[in-house]
Formats: structure tokens, C-alpha cells, sequence
């Protein structure tokens, strides 16, 4: 029988492997934003394995919405990715840091 | 003989057997569709030579009726060169992609009342998620193939398919909201009544843009400017050779004959006899089984794929996503209000 | 009930390996693949749960247009992929400790003691004619019918901003309009002209 911890404990290592793949990847901005889609996946899985375990249909509810977001959040931040490459021409964290005081 | 099988079968646990008995049907779907494919590649060059005031190939077998058989021997025998810059697991990765989603699609395919493999209550959902995947053979095709030519052909017609699915998506909404329900039996059973009640006639227009978009989506002429035999050599698959280019030729053709079945599927009545609710001719024609009918009506669909390859001259690329973004989207989104009050209001013909 | 387990942690496994291979891959088009893969086996995971719309939504929205464009922006840049693999080296043991440290404690929060089968038993598994789809639909347009709408006006928003930020027009080039092109009337290109024949 799976229980819910199995589904819970697999958030939680994909949660984990997401934000260690950000502080990993600081050199390429494109691998970052993959690591925040895992991130928002792991939280998906997260709800969807309470909506069946609690029979409650808002967790469902909560992952769509999730998914309308972390679209046009996607779109949104590799749009940005692209028109910094434009001028920039490097995709590294560091490389944006025109703003410093 | 059969009383020793008969016991072996039922000897076996019961999952195993609904295991065995869903691969026999799966062959009994694949086979059969396979060598239509085939076969569907002669009766083009049939076709559009007869279109072309000439004959098309004659010379393998009796009037030419081997010539698929012999293509597929000669692919099969070519030689699969690799590019010498190209990442290996992703060039060979690619064709499977490509061939995966069309033959997938199937399963959620009903060819007569219970004759499908899966009856699912989201089955169009589940064909619109398989046609998005279908883009990934190509960009990873004309990325992997490290040419110039490819890539572009492969970008070019990756943004072509994506604009093109939307349209396709809305109207399939259109079909969702007349039939009420995502389950492709109960789509076919809501057009039951007679030809005028099937949906062609209260979603025209989605009927004409679905299969406009489905032209578009499969890269067949007049969409076919990645392609374009003249223009940029073969577009994605210009390094592919021998099994590998064979496997993206069927998947194409696989996938036409995808988007006819789910047209008349969802427009034309499926395995609905069109004299059904005619008096005399209903009894007269009542022996023919719902598959035969909707064979026949797919087999039209197939020859007006030929037909506009044969006809129509090959657009150009922003005519295409022109006419993609904004002309056939603004047209399904006005036909979903349309169909939405119809539905609300219980318009007498159809929809009471 | 094995069936289930042993489908669980086949999917559950091969979810974890393709995201480490997302975190780890040098080539980044190989590790957007293996994100591609990883949403797929999560869809799996979710069909298991019974939430069958969202699993298909997931193939249709992310990996049939999220992950496309994340490809389509890949291969549009050029990645220098040797100062890339240096400099991961260099990030590799604060990377690990993170990762160890979250998963540990949340796994110790999460782990069978406070959420194992006997504080939250599994629920009945749904009829044959169970229609996820229309459980959603109602609960959608009625109770959460504002952030419905609010979501569309979001999408729009995604869209609106997306070909803002990276459409540029360049002064030289030259366009064709397709509609001013079909909108050409015949009496304007072609003029009949009628001459008597000459002798020459």
C-alpha cells in the first residue's frame, strides 16, 4: 500500500534537488528556471497526493491555478532571458549586476 | 488442440490475461494501420499522377500494387548515416519521438459501438496532449542533425504546428460544448439521429478549420514550406537515411490518417450510417457495419489530403502564421459563443 | 496492491533520476529533456492518484508548450559549455549541503510518523464511471469562479508582456502584408486592353 508519506517524502526530495539545482547552476539562468519548475512540481505532486488522501477536490483546484501560473511565469522569465542574452550576451547570475549601487 | 489452449488460458491469473488480450488488440489496431500507411504512400503517387494526367508507379508487381513493399526493403537496407557533429542519442532518439504520439493516439480511437481499446472519459483531452508532444521529433530532429538547414526547417515548422494546435484545441472545444462529454464514443453517439444531426453543420466552420489545421499541423502541402521540396532541401530530416527517415515518413502518414479518423469522428458521425433516418434507404443499407462506414468516410478524408497537395500551390511562411493566428483563432473563438448559446438556449435541431 | 507499489517506485525512481540529471546535465538541452521526462513520470504518478485531467493538463500545458519554448530558447543562445562545467565544480559542496540538509528535515517532518497509513488511510478507489473532469468543472465555475477569471486575465497578461519585452522592428527591413495582398482587387493588377490586330 502507498501511503501518503511516499508521495510526501518524493515532494520533498524533488523540492530539494530544485533548490540545490539553483545554487549549482548560478552560470546559466536557463537550468535555474528548470529548477524552479521542478520546484513547482514537487509542490503540485504535493497537493494532488493531499486532494486523494483528504477526498477533497480543492487540492485539484489549487494545482490548476499552479499551472496557469507557473506558465506564464515560465514565458515571462525566459522572454526577460532572451532580451537580456540580447544585450548582454552572457547568461550568467553574475554577469547582472548593472543595477549595484 | 484448442481444448489444451482453452485451459492454458484459463489457467493463468486474471490480470495476465487482460495483459495478453490488450496486446492482441493493440497488434490487431497497429497492424492493420501500418500497412494503411503503406499503402496510403502508393495511392498518393497514384493519385496525384492521375491528377497530373500521367500514371503513377507501374512497374513493381501487378500494376504496381508492390511498390510500398519495395520501398520499405530498400530502406531497410540503406545505410543509417550518423553526422559526424551531431549528438548521437538525441538524432536517434528523434524519430521515435516523432512516431510515438502518432501511433499512441489510437488507443482512444472507437471503430464501431465498444470496438476501442481504451474508453476513457477524457479521450479528447488525451489525443490533443499526444498531438502537442508530436513537435518534439522535430526540434530535437533538426537539432541533432548539426545543419544549418535543418534547424531552421525544424524551428520554422515547430512554430507552425504550435500556432496550428491552438486552433485545433478551440475547435475541438466547439465539439466538446455541442457533444458534452470528452469520451469519443459518446461524441460519435451525440450525432446519432440522421446526416443532418452529425456536427459538421452546427460547427461548419470548426469542421473547415480542424481540418485545415490538421493540413497544417502534419506539414502537408500547402503548409509544407519546411519541407518544401524545393526550398530548403527536406527541412528537419534532410540528415536522416535509410530506417530513420522511413520512420519519420510513416509517422507523417500515420498522422493524417490520425486527424481524417478524428474529423469524421467528430464531425461526420464516425460509424454512423449517413441514411440512418431515411426511411427506405436505412433498410437497404442497414447490413453495412458502423466500421465499413467509417472506413469509407476516412478514405475520403485521406484523398482530400492528396487532393490539396496536388492542387494548391505552397503558401509562404508568414501567410501561414498569418492565417494560423489571426484568422483561424478570432474564427473558433466567435464559433464557441455561438455554439455556447446555442447549447444554453437548446437550439431546436440539435441540441434539445 | 504490489501492482501499485511496484508502479510507484519504478515512476517515483526514474521522476528522481531525470531531476538529477536536470540539475547536473552539462548540455542544457539534455537537461530540459530530462525535465520533459520528469513531468512525464510525474503525470504517472498523478493518473495514480486520480487526478486524471490535471496529469493530461500537465502533458498538454507544460511539456506541449512550457518545455518547447524552454527548447526553443536553448538552442536560440550561444552557451559556452566549458566555463559552465568549471564553475559547477566550484558551487558542487554548498549545492550538496543544501540539498541534504532540506531533504533530511523534511523528511524527518513528513515521514510516515505524522502522515503514515494509519493517520491517513487510503481512500476507496473511485467508480468505473467516476468523472474527474465534471467533479472539477463544478466546483470551477461556481465557488472558484473570481480566480478563474482572474487566471485567464493572468495568461493574458504572460502573453501581452512576453511579446513586449522581445518583439523588435527593425526600420530597414522591408515586410509583405498578407492582407493587403489578398485584399487585391483584379481590376487593379489586370487592364484588358483591346487593340485591332495589325498587319505587320
Amino acid at each position: 500500500m502507498v501511503a501518503l508519506s511516499d508521495y510526501l517524502i518524493l515532494s520533498a526530495i524533488l523540492f530539494s534537488l530544485g533548490v540545490g539545482g539553483i545554487f549549482l547552476n548560478r552560470k546559466n539562468i536557463i537550468v535555474l528556471l528548470m529548477c524552479v519548475e521542478l520546484i513547482l512540481l514537487a509542490v503540485n505532486t504535493n497537493f494532488i497526493a493531499f486532494s486523494h488522501y483528504l477526498s477533497d477536490i480543492s487540492g485539484q483546484v489549487f494545482v490548476f491555478f499552479i499551472l496557469t501560473v507557473a506558465a506564464a511565469e515560465a514565458a515571462i522569465g525566459l522572454a526577460i532571458l532572451v532580451v537580456l542574452f540580447r544585450n548582454l550576451r552572457s547568461i550568467s547570475v553574475d554577469d547582472i549586476h548593472t543595477m549595484n549601487g | 488442440m484448442e481444448q489444451s489452449l482453452l485451459e492454458l488460458w484459463k489457467a493463468i491469473p486474471a490480470s495476465l490475461q487482460w495483459l495478453i488480450w490488450t496486446l492482441v488488440k493493440i497488434v490487431l489496431i497497429i497492424a492493420p494501420l501500418l500497412l494503411s500507411v503503406a499503402y496510403y504512400t502508393f495511392a498518393e503517387r497514384k493519385i496525384i499522377g492521375f491528377i497530373q494526367v500521367r500514371l503513377g508507379p507501374t512497374r513493381v508487381g501487378p500494376r504496381g500494387w508492390l511498390q510500398p513493399i519495395a520501398d520499405a526493403v530498400k530502406l531497410l537496407f540503406k545505410e543509417i548515416i550518423i553526422p559526424s557533429g551531431s549528438n548521437k542519442v538525441l538524432f536517434l532518439i528523434a524519430p521515435a519521438l516523432a512516431i510515438a504520439p502518432a501511433l499512441a493516439a489510437w488507443a482512444v480511437i472507437p471503430f464501431d459501438v465498444g470496438l476501442v481499446l481504451a474508453d476513457i472519459n477524457a479521450g479528447l483531452l488525451y489525443v490533443l496532449a499526444l498531438t502537442s508532444i508530436g513537435v518534439y521529433g522535430v526540434i530535437i530532429a533538426g537539432w541533432a542533425s548539426n545543419s544549418k538547414y535543418a534547424f531552421l526547417g525544424a524551428m520554422r515548422l515547430a512554430a507552425q504546428i504550435v500556432s496550428y494546435e491552438l486552433a485545433m484545441g478551440f475547435a475541438l472545444v466547439g465539439v466538446l460544448i455541442a457533444a458534452q462529454s470528452m469520451n469519443l464514443q459518446q461524441i460519435v453517439l451525440a450525432q446519432q439521429g440522421s446526416i443532418l444531426h452529425w456536427f459538421w453543420l452546427p460547427l461548419l466552420p470548426l469542421f473547415m478549420i480542424y481540418f485545415i489545421s490538421g493540413v497544417a499541423e502534419t506539414n502537408r502541402a500547402p503548409f509544407d514550406v519546411a519541407e518544401g521540396e524545393s526550398e530548403i532541401v527536406a527541412g528537419f530530416h534532410v540528415e536522416y537515411s535509410g530506417m530513420a527517415f522511413a520512420i519519420f515518413f510513416l509517422a507523417e502518414y500515420a498522422n493524417m490518417i490520425l486527424i481524417s479518423t478524428l474529423t469524421v469522428l467528430l464531425f461526420l458521425g464516425g460509424w454512423l450510417s449517413p441514411f440512418q433516418g431515411i426511411p427506405v434507404l436505412e433498410d437497404w443499407f442497414a447490413f453495412v457495419p458502423g466500421t465499413i462506414w467509417l472506413l469509407l468516410k476516412i478514405a475520403f478524408f485521406a484523398f482530400v489530403f492528396l487532393w490539396l497537395r496536388a492542387t494548391f500551390p505552397r503558401y509562404r511562411y508568414d501567410q501561414i502564421m498569418r492565417l494560423g493566428w489571426k484568422v483561424f483563432i478570432p474564427i473558433t473563438i466567435v464559433w464557441l459563443l455561438v455554439v455556447g448559446l446555442a447549447v444554453v438556449y437548446q437550439l431546436p435541431w440539435w441540441f434539445d | 496492491m504490489l501492482l501499485e507499489q511496484i508502479l510507484f517506485y519504478f515512476f517515483a525512481t526514474v521522476l528522481i533520476l531525470s531531476a538529477t540529471m536536470v540539475v547536473t546535465s552539462k548540455n542544457p538541452i539534455h537537461a530540459t529533456l530530462f525535465l520533459v521526462l520528469a513531468i512525464f513520470n510525474s503525470a504517472i504518478l498523478w493518473l495514480m492518484l486520480e487526478a486524471e485531467f490535471l496529469a493530461i493538463a500537465l502533458v498538454l500545458v507544460y511539456v506541449g508548450a512550457v518545455m518547447v519554448l524552454f527548447l526553443f530558447v536553448v538552442m536560440m543562445l550561444d552557451i559556452d559549455i566549458a566555463t559552465m562545467r568549471a564553475h559547477f565544480i566550484r558551487y558542487l559542496p554548498i549545492g550538496l549541503v543544501v540539498f541534504i540538509t532540506m531533504m533530511v528535515e523534511m523528511i524527518l517532518f513528513v515521514g510516515t510518523r505524522y502522515f503514515g497509513l494509519e493517520q491517513f488511510a487510503k481512500p476507496v478507489a473511485k467508480s468505473a464511471d467516476y468523472s474527474n473532469i465534471e467533479e472539477l468543472g463544478q466546483v470551477l465555475y461556481t465557488v472558484h469562479l473570481y480566480p478563474f477569471e482572474i487566471a485567464a486575465v493572468i495568461l493574458l497578461v504572460a502573453i501581452i508582456a512576453a511579446i513586449t519585452l522581445t518583439l523588435r522592428h527593425k526600420p530597414n527591413t522591408r515586410y509583405q502584408d498578407p492582407s493587403h495582398q489578398i485584399h487585391v482587387d483584379p481590376k487593379d493588377r489586370v487592364e484588358l486592353l483591346k487593340m485591332p490586330a495589325e498587319k505587320l
